[in-house]
């Protein structure tokens, strides 16, 4: 028993590894200790990034953008989860549907979020032959847009099917027992999904919430194909400052992923705290 | 007491799920760092197999040798080619014609892996820093920017370059390839290809194109929307193209970086910019990313302007069916940027001899002339036709004109070189800082 916790602390040291590496590393080029330009101790970087307006409007965009495409992706996962919870051949047509994409690469979905939302895309071409815009171009921009709504929709379709995967399965698990007590108790069956079903599926699904939220704030490729120049994703902004042609400028890079990696960090922390209280409160 | 440290298990395992959120950059840069770390702890002899007893010898120590010597290194062994691998067309020059005629001749196996420009430096620093002796990559492809890091952090291995045998061919008179960004090559690189940046239009279109950036100026501000530039290499050229337009010509910018000079050409920079900006693709408030983005915006006909760093490209991306058939490269007649690209040899290297032998081979007339096909790749050759043997003279002289190719007497007309680099950085973060992100 205690060896085999052993080798599970050991395993589990084993995947933490390069992550705090990576940060002791960032951490050295950050202060201008290692990497490429580095010239001796400095917090120049620091400075230069921390008083950056792009990284500030980076980050919040970024957030943003995950924060959006999480909520929806969560809202359609579990809206699936619950509306095709039966042994009907209509709903396994429509969980089977729902998680289609989810052996689609992001990169792909990406190429698809271009082509079917661009201006000159799929849509705004038969929005065009029906008449409803004059012309593609005055199709409203949902790419390389302000707002991120093209990436924010990819990223929605891209991510519901692994929440929906995870919610039919809590369904299935959990479900049937805590209603059936409130049934006895004489709540409706609308009270019941209101007080019962949804928040069992929300917080199992918890987790998995958190996992969506921090890779959509870290991606990379679907950002690099949707996003637009300003504000810039935080991933994007990284990326640039790691390949500046101006060595002195790569110390940045780090001082920028470390913000991104204390944001990621606290997403998680926030989680393992309140489900930590969560679980107090119902053992 | 177990349950926290259950908990703390399970706290090690979500860390982990941030991996990716660090972004891609990160990534590249710490997995060669752990690569090199696991590989360092593990052996003491470098990973590269085959490598010959010339694996200690500095490129410097290999090209003072008989150019029989090194051949005779370079026998049996692999040479590790760090480049850029984002074109099909060049892939398959490099693994279908190139590789396979230097294992056959030479024994000599070539593998060309990715790793561009910024991620050439990155990596090397990273291989200096895990204290290895001798690195992975025995090659790399470079020019402007990266050449001058790798010259200033010391990590190229030299001078070796003038000791080619076919270096003999190379158009030394021209300033384009014998000067990189106004660097001197001294022996530290030797010339690869030339490229010349050229606008791209459809003659459906736009039969009438702009042909100076003042009557683009006037173009714009006529075709509102129709307009715009990316945020990469190649955007930030067009840039420089019109800071030398704007400012004077590109002998106010030419011998070393002058900060008035760059000061001044910002300034009209930032003035035509100002001028027309508001008339650009999404009224200038977001530019694509690269170069692919913007291919596929004008053939899409959201833009009816393309850009590239190759004057070829056109050619090479109609036959690809990326353009459409009636795109056509155009010359600005303020001038366009013409700047050649280099291979060098990492101070680092496994296989010095078998990089030599592999330069040796890119500068082959042969070699030239295949990659100068359009339905190759259509790069410029380094080579002058007057230094060639006539039979190769005549080979070039006769390779199928395209007739969406530019004229070489029109692209020599309007060639003009690039400056320091640091002009490229300046005006790069300028633009982000006062045009990207405007307030």
């Amino acid at each position: 028993m205690r060896a085999s916790r052993n080798a599970g602390l050991a395993l589990a040291a084993l995947i933490a590894l390069p992550v705090v590496i990576g940060a002791a590393y960032a951490t050295f080029a950050a202060v201008g200790l290692v990497g490429a330009g580095a010239r001796g101790a400095t917090s120049a970087a620091l400075g230069d990034v921390l008083t950056d307006v792009a990284m500030w409007r980076g980050l919040g965009w970024s957030l943003w953008i995950a924060a959006a495409s999480t909520v929806g992706a969560t809202a359609i996962a579990v809206s699936v989860a619950v509306t095709f919870r039966g042994a009907r051949t209509s709903d396994r047509v429509g969980r089977a549907l729902a998680i289609v994409p989810l052996p689609v690469p992001h990169v792909v979905a990406g190429l698809l979020g271009v082509q079917l939302l661009g201006q000159s895309g799929w849509i705004a071409r038969v929005a065009h032959a029906s008449g409803v815009v004059g012309a593609p171009a005055d199709m409203p921009a949902l790419v390389y847009d302000p707002y991120g709504a093209g990436l924010i929709l990819t990223m929605i379709w891209k991510e519901t099917p692994f929440l929906a995967v995870v919610a039919i399965a809590l369904l299935h698990t959990r479900g049937a027992a805590a209603e059936e007590a409130a049934h006895t108790l004489g709540a409706s069956r609308l009270r019941t999904l209101q007080w019962v079903t949804i928040p069992l599926v929300l917080r199992g699904l918890l987790p998995a919430v958190i996992a969506v939220f921090v890779f959509v704030f870290g991606n990379f490729e679907v950002a690099a194909l949707l996003a637009p120049s300003d504000p810039l994703a935080l991933p994007l902004l990284i990326e640039e400052r790691a390949l500046d042609p101006d060595l002195t400028r790569r110390a940045g890079a780090y001082v920028t992923a470390l913000v991104a990696l204390a944001a990621a960090a606290l997403a998680v922390a926030v989680h393992a705290h309140y489900s930590g209280r969560w679980s107090a409160e119902h053992s | 007491m177990t349950r926290r440290r259950r908990r703390s298990v399970l706290e090690a395992v979500r860390i982990c799920a941030i991996v990716p959120s660090t972004g891609r950059a990160v990534v590249r840069a710490f997995v060669p760092m752990l690569a090199a770390l696991l590989v360092g702890c593990g052996e003491e002899r470098p990973s590269g197999r085959g490598i010959s007893a010339g694996a200690a010898e500095s490129a410097a120590e290999v090209a003072a040798l008989p150019w029989d010597s090194v051949i005779a290194r370079a026998h049996g062994t692999t040479v590790v080619w760090r480049m850029w691998r984002g074109d099909p067309s060049i892939n398959r020059y490099i693994d279908e014609w190139v590789a396979p005629r230097l294992r056959d001749r030479f024994a000599v196996t070539l593998r060309a892996v990715d790793g561009q420009g910024p991620e050439i430096v990155n990596q090397l620093v990273v291989e200096r820093e895990a204290g290895r002796g001798t690195g992975t990559a025995s090659l790399v492809w470079i020019n402007g920017e990266t050449f001058a890091n790798l010259r200033q952090e010391r990590l190229l291995g030299g001078p070796w370059a003038d000791k080619l045998p076919n270096a003999r061919y190379v158009d030394s008179s021209s300033q384009i390839i014998m000067r990189d960004f106004e660097q001197d090559l001294a022996g530290y690189e030797s010339p690869w290809g030339t490229v010349q940046f050229a606008l791209i239009h459809d003659t459906v279109r736009t039969p009438n194109p702009p042909r100076t950036f003042a009557a683009l100026s006037e173009w714009i501000l006529a075709h509102p929307g129709r307009f715009t530039h990316d945020q990469g290499f190649t955007g930030m050229t067009f840039l420089k193209m019109l800071m030398y337009a704007e400012g004077g010509g590109v002998q106010r910018f030419a011998g070393g970086f002058d900060s008035t000079a760059y000061v001044a050409g910002r300034a009209r920079v930032l003035a035509w910019l100002g001028r027309t900006r508001g008339a650009f693709w999404r009224e200038g408030t977001t530019y694509p990313p690269d170069v692919a983005a913007m291919h596929r915006l004008f053939a899409n006909g959201e833009i009816d302007f393309s850009m590239s760093n190759n004057q070829h490209d056109v050619v090479t991306k109609v036959r690809q069916g990326i353009l459409p058939p009636t795109s056509r490269p155009l010359l600005l007649r303020d001038g366009t940027i013409a700047n050649a690209h280099y291979v060098g040899i990492p101070a680092n290297a496994p296989n010095p001899a078998g990089a030599m032998l592999v330069a040796n081979f890119l500068l082959s007339p042969e070699a030239q002339l295949e990659k100068r096909r359009p339905d190759v790749w259509a790069d410029g050759t380094v080579l002058a036709p007057s230094r060639l043997p006539d039979v190769w003279a005549a080979r070039f002289a006769a390779i199928e004109r395209d007739p969406r190719e530019i004229p070489r007497d029109s692209l020599a007309r309007y060639a003009v070189p690039e400056v320091a680099p640091a002009y490229h950085e300046r005006l790069s973060a300028d633009w982000r800082a006062r045009i990207r992100t405007a307030p």
